[in-house]
């Protein structure tokens, strides 16, 4: 069973079109189409066929290992499915020119391989790829996500095309028409249900969590979540990294997220639902207030999961410089997240003391029931009520001078005590949560808004890279307090909290070193130039399928008039005949070469203008060349639909990203479920 | 504990292999291929559009399976099989379809039913296949490649879908059915099914009609050179009437006066009244070539390939012997000792390739069960084939043994090229000849 002539050069196009390798999809059309047109064979061994297939392993391996160095797992195999047709390309097409016209199941199995080499008289089991690359071909255009509805039709039409082709002849070809349109209509209707199904499905289990959250809040059983200290906590794992504009000191604390509602032990974003930010006309500047930047820019270099997370920022950026995203959402907390990028992100950070696009609401004073016995005690008596919001700050930030102390872990409390009554009365340590969720209460007692923030702290200078790295044991927890229009830091965790972390840590310079070289390599895999890496990839590849083709041109040929009435073998079953062509049923033991060669002397005989009287077609061998490897494609579709987005967006704010505006926990895990204390 | 899960396991799934063979056209193959290929890569809708194809192909799927609920109209039908096959040769039957309906039937094809090939779980837990000892641990323990060598062993004759064009309300068709023989032994046909693809081309309708037949095909054989089998002439109790006839017609020569040892059976009794003393009726005695086919069958497992081999090797004296010239007792043990006669009019010798086509290991019995056969016969035979399986103690012993006696011995053990147990020194000076699997035609044409 072999596809009608077009259907592999259509769907080798499509696949192109989808995922972005319309130069490479073209090609390998061309070449297999081309089988048609061009009258030369190759006498391919079992060898040769190993050969090739073990280049189309190797192939397919460094594919993987490439994807997997520079994606997550999620998109490394979307990533690999997408460049299967390529890996798959060159048996494929060494099957059509050979003369056999089909492969032997031991090209893919050693044992097979093996065993045939053992035993030459084993019977062999054919395997013909045409039908199946189409497959898998329509099958890797879908890695592409093209989400327009074209994909539907094109694969309709592909398979349609080819199903015609074997319909059973017994039906008119109106009913199978019928048939088929009825199919479609039905598919159509059935993946739209199926997409729609999987998001109503999400929703439900994202209700269900929060729901879940909900009764976790409970008192009775959630009392001593804020003392966990989690594993995180301890890795050493460089998560960010920080350059300034030549000696100036980086900001000390780089937000991620701000939460305005605490319901013990979590703390929500509750009114704060993400929106669209539009980028500049160069689809890389992203404004984020109206004020004009009076610092920075910071650099921070921070890898994204699956291409999605937060952004870490000082306090007060109005402006992203040269971030790479096709789409930015912010909440009115000031978060920022990534909707859509690369797995690496570098962007400057200008920002300015005093911008603050999002004042205060009620929700930044309320103080929860269940701490407010506690927190109004120690509000009396440091004599907050009524002092104005500058005093205020200072008394609380003199208060957790005196007598507090940092801990990383949690001991043991009375019955009926919170976790945070336990802190401020009666251990009086604890790690940066207790801190901060301390500091905003006890503002909010004395009636100056304040919000919960998590982020890193910015302090080690890494004289290996030149610049500053954050480790994942660095990540922190502050208050945000509204002082004169603004809302401002205030960090009232003890300082020794960071020589606490670092003692904790201690001989990871191998661990930095590989950090680094991981930094490099993805740098140079998300390079901002177009398609760096790709481009030498693909260099390097040459070399081998070059070896390659070099190797199959060598190999011998056969005519089409060889093959036909004039070759050897002539009027035998298509069996036979490739078996004398190999030289295999001969009698005389003659070879084949001279027998070919016969043959084409006899053709250029009888057609001296058209047989090359040397024996080596040249020109019709050229053709059935494997391609050169054409640049491979480094995020170079991310960059292309930011640019558009950029281009369509003209300024106008994106939808809501928040689905759930009532109550909307941030995405993001609280701080102490992401292991942070400091 | 282990091998019987996997055995269950195997057993289901090729179960389902099969239904779904005879269910599904290769184009629906494809697309149930292309189905579970976009199931594995596509399961999160926003991640890739390969649920779109899923979806499409599922659809596709189901209405050949809905349209494959109604089976195909009733059709006679009637194999006309030919006496033998032959194993490695193609095979051509006859089909012969009767349409009883008033409407003509179009585009339905059949399939061969044969008995389930599926092996017994004492066969696969006792034979291994032949390459089993170099597999690695894993493939060892579950035992996949044995399975399926096991059912291809049972697995005798390929026949490929037959499509029967047009049969005309109420007329007949006849059908060459192209067939390829895999292995000797007896073929069950269970009967055919008639199968119907759905306007897609993807499904078909079944419907079974049953017609039990069998047919045998013989051992693959080799073309053999003249060979000058070992041996003289033998005298041959009874004369040459056990070889020319059959029943009690002997050739009378004349009487004698009886001898001590004569048996009572040969006395004369009418003259010994006459004469007043024994006296016994003498026969001409007669002299030919008569030879032994000693089949070894002795082997751990119930199947292996060196057996096959060694079938064939056998087969192939068999059919090679001139039946007019000689005898040849084929010996051998099975559920117990044979001896099989043929030539000089006696047996034929399709005969004997049937008793070949249909010969099994002996795993129960010793080897000197065929010792003490092939021992018990000698004074008759001019000289012994003996094809061999394996290299031992207990052959070694029957050689020395055939030698003492003074029994000329074609010696022949089929063995793979690298066979450990059988190195080519101690064979040469047994004066056995290695026939290497693979290239076993090679090396009977130069003996």
């Amino acid at each position: 069973m072999t596809p009608p002539r077009g259907l592999a050069g259509a769907a080798l196009l499509f696949w192109g079109w989808q995922t972005g390798f319309l130069v490479a999809g073209l090609a390998m059309a061309l070449v297999i189409e081309g089988r048609g047109l061009v009258g030369v064979r190759w006498d391919l061994s079992r060898a040769d066929f190993n050969r090739i297939s073990d280049v189309s392993a190797v192939m397919l391996a460094l594919i993987a290992v490439y994807q997997v160095l520079a994606n997550d797992s999620a998109r490394a195999v979307l990533g690999i499915l997408q460049w299967l047709p390529l890996t798959v390309f060159p048996l494929v097409a060494c099957q059509l020119y050979s003369t056999g016209g089909v492969l032997d199941a031991s090209v893919f199995f050693w044992s097979l391989r093996r065993r045939a080499s053992e035993r030459p008289d084993f019977p062999r089991i054919p395997v013909d790829l045409s039908y199946p690359f189409v497959a898998l071909t329509l099958l890797s255009a879908s890695a592409a996500n093209v989400r327009s509805g074209v994909f539907f039709a094109g694969f309709a039409a592909m398979a349609a095309w080819g199903l015609w082709h074997v319909r059973p002849r017994r039906y008119p070809s109106v009913l199978w028409a019928l048939v088929m349109a009825g199919a479609v209509a039905l598919g159509w209707a059935g993946q739209v249900g199926i997409a729609e199904g999987q998001r109503a499905l999400e929703r439900a289990v994202a209700a269900w969590f929060l729901e879940l959250a909900r009764r976790e809040t409970d008192p009775y059983r959630s009392s001593t979540a804020l003392g966990q200290v989690g594993e995180l906590k301890l890795s050493p794992r460089i998560v960010l990294r920080v350059e300034t504009a030549g000696k100036t000191s980086p900001p000390a604390l780089l937000r991620e997220a701000a939460y305005n509602v605490y319901n013990a032990p979590v703390w929500y974003a509750v009114d704060a639902p993400f929106r669209g930010v539009s980028p500049a006309g160069d689809g890389i500047t992203w404004r984020l207030g109206p004020q004009e930047p009076d610092a920075g820019p910071v650099v921070v270099s921070a890898y994204l999961r699956r291409g999605k997370g937060m952004l870490a920022a000082p306090n007060g950026a109005v402006q992203l410089d040269d971030l790479f995203v096709v789409e930015l959402a912010r909440n009115r907390l000031g978060s920022l997240r990534v909707e859509e990028g690369l797995g690496l992100v570098r962007y400057g950070v200008r920002y300015a003391s005093g911008a603050s696009n999002d004042p205060p609401t009620r929700m930044d004073l309320a103080v929860p029931r269940g701490e407010a016995a506690a927190v109004e005690r120690v509000a009396h008596e440091l004599g907050l009520a009524g002092s104005p919001p500058g005093d205020a700050v200072a008394s609380v930030r003199a208060y957790f001078r005196r007598g507090f102390g940092y801990s990383r872990f949690v001991t043991e409390r009375a019955a009926g005590v919170t976790a945070l009554e336990d802190f401020l009365l009666r251990t009086r340590r604890g790690h940066c949560e207790y801190f901060a969720t301390a500091t905003v209460l006890l503002l909010r007692a004395a009636g100056v808004p304040a919000r919960y923030a998590v982020g890193y702290a910015v302090h080690e200078w890494s004289a290996l890279e030149r610049r500053y790295v954050v480790r994942a044991n660095d990540a922190h927890a502050w208050a945000l307090v509204w002082l004169d229009g603004a809302w401002r830091e205030l960090d009232t965790t003890p300082p020794e909290w960071v020589a606490v972390e670092r003692d904790a840590v201690s001989g990871f310079a191998a661990g930095d070193l590989w950090s680094w070289a991981g930094y490099l390599f993805s740098r140079w895999r998300w390079s901002e130039r177009e398609d760096r890496i790709s481009g030498q990839v693909g260099w390097l590849l040459i070399p081998l399928l070059a070896l390659l083709a070099w190797r199959l041109y060598s190999r011998r040929r056969v005519t089409a008039r060889a093959r036909g009435g004039a070759g050897p073998g002539a009027g035998l079953p298509r069996g036979r005949r490739l078996g004398v062509l190999r030289g295999r049923a001969r009698a005389g033991g003659a070879r084949l070469s001279a027998r070919a060669g016969r043959a084409a002397v006899g053709v250029a005989r009888a057609h001296p203008g058209r047989a090359p009287t040397g024996g080596r077609h040249r020109a019709t061998a050229r053709a059935a060349r494997p391609p050169l490897p054409v640049p491979l494609r480094s995020g170079r579709a991310v960059r292309r639909r930011a640019r558009g987005a950029a281009r369509a967006g003209d300024g106008v704010a994106r939808r809501p990203r928040g689905r759930r505006a009532a109550l909307t926990p941030s995405r993001r895990a609280p701080a102490w479920r992401r292991g942070t204390g400091a | 504990m282990a091998r019987r899960f996997f055995y269950r396991q195997f057993r289901r799934a090729s179960r389902v292999q099969w239904a779904l063979a005879r269910r599904l056209t290769p184009a629906g193959r494809l697309v149930a291929g292309a189905l579970l290929a976009s199931m594995v890569f596509g399961p999160n809708t926003r991640l890739t559009v390969g649920y779109q194809a899923f979806t499409l192909l599922l659809v596709l799927l189901a209405i050949g399976a809905v349209c494959a609920l109604v089976p195909p109209r009733r059709l006679e039908v009637r194999r006309r099989l030919p006496r033998y096959g032959t194993a490695g040769e193609p095979l051509t039957y006859r089909v012969l379809v009767c349409n009883p309906g008033p409407r003509s039937c179009r585009g339905v094809s059949i399939l061969e039913d044969f008995a389930d090939p599926r092996p017994s779980f004492e066969t696969f837990a006792t034979t291994p296949e032949p390459d089993e000892s170099r597999r690695n641990w894993f493939d060892r323990k579950v035992a996949w490649h044995r399975w399926a060598w096991l059912v291809a062993q049972n697995r005798r004759l390929d026949v490929a879908e037959q499509p029967l064009g047009d049969v005309p309300p109420r007329g007949q068709v006849e059908i060459t059915v192209q067939a390829a023989a895999r292995a000797r032994g007896r073929v069950r046909f269970r009967g055919m099914t008639l199968a119907r693809p759905d306007p897609l081309g993807l499904v078909r309708a079944l419907r079974h009609v049953p017609g039990p037949e069998t047919l045998l095909v013989l051992p693959r054989r080799h073309p053999l050179p003249p060979i000058a089998l070992p041996g003289a002439q033998r005298y041959q109790p009874g004369g040459i009437a056990l070889a020319s006839s059959v029943g009690d017609s002997e050739e009378f020569m004349s009487l004698r006066e009886y001898r001590p040892g004569d048996p009572l059976k040969r006395i004369h009794w009418r003259s010994s009244a006459r004469v007043g003393r024994p006296v016994v009726r003498e026969y001409q005695d007669e002299f030919f070539v008569r030879h032994g086919l000693v089949l070894d069958t002795f082997l751990p497992a119930a199947a292996s390939d060196v057996f096959e081999d060694a079938v064939s090797v056998a087969a192939s004296f068999a059919a090679g012997v001139r039946a007019q010239d000689s005898l040849l007792d084929l010996m051998f043990v099975g559920p117990e000792a044979y001896v099989f006669t043929a030539g000089r009019g006696l047996g034929h010798l399709e005969r004997m390739l049937e008793v070949l086509a249909e010969v099994r290991p002996c795993v129960d019995r010793p080897f000197s069960t065929l010792h003490r056969l092939v021992a018990e016969r000698h004074h008759a035979l001019s000289g012994v084939i003996c094809v061999f399986v394996a290299w031992d103690d207990a052959r070694r012993a029957l050689v020395r043994h055939l030698r003492a006696l003074d029994v000329p011995a074609l010696l022949l053990l089929v063995a793979d090229e690298e066979d450990a147990r059988a190195p080519d020194e101690t064979l040469a000076a047994a004066g056995v000849r290695r026939l290497v699997r693979g290239r076993i035609a090679e090396e009977l044409a130069r003996l």
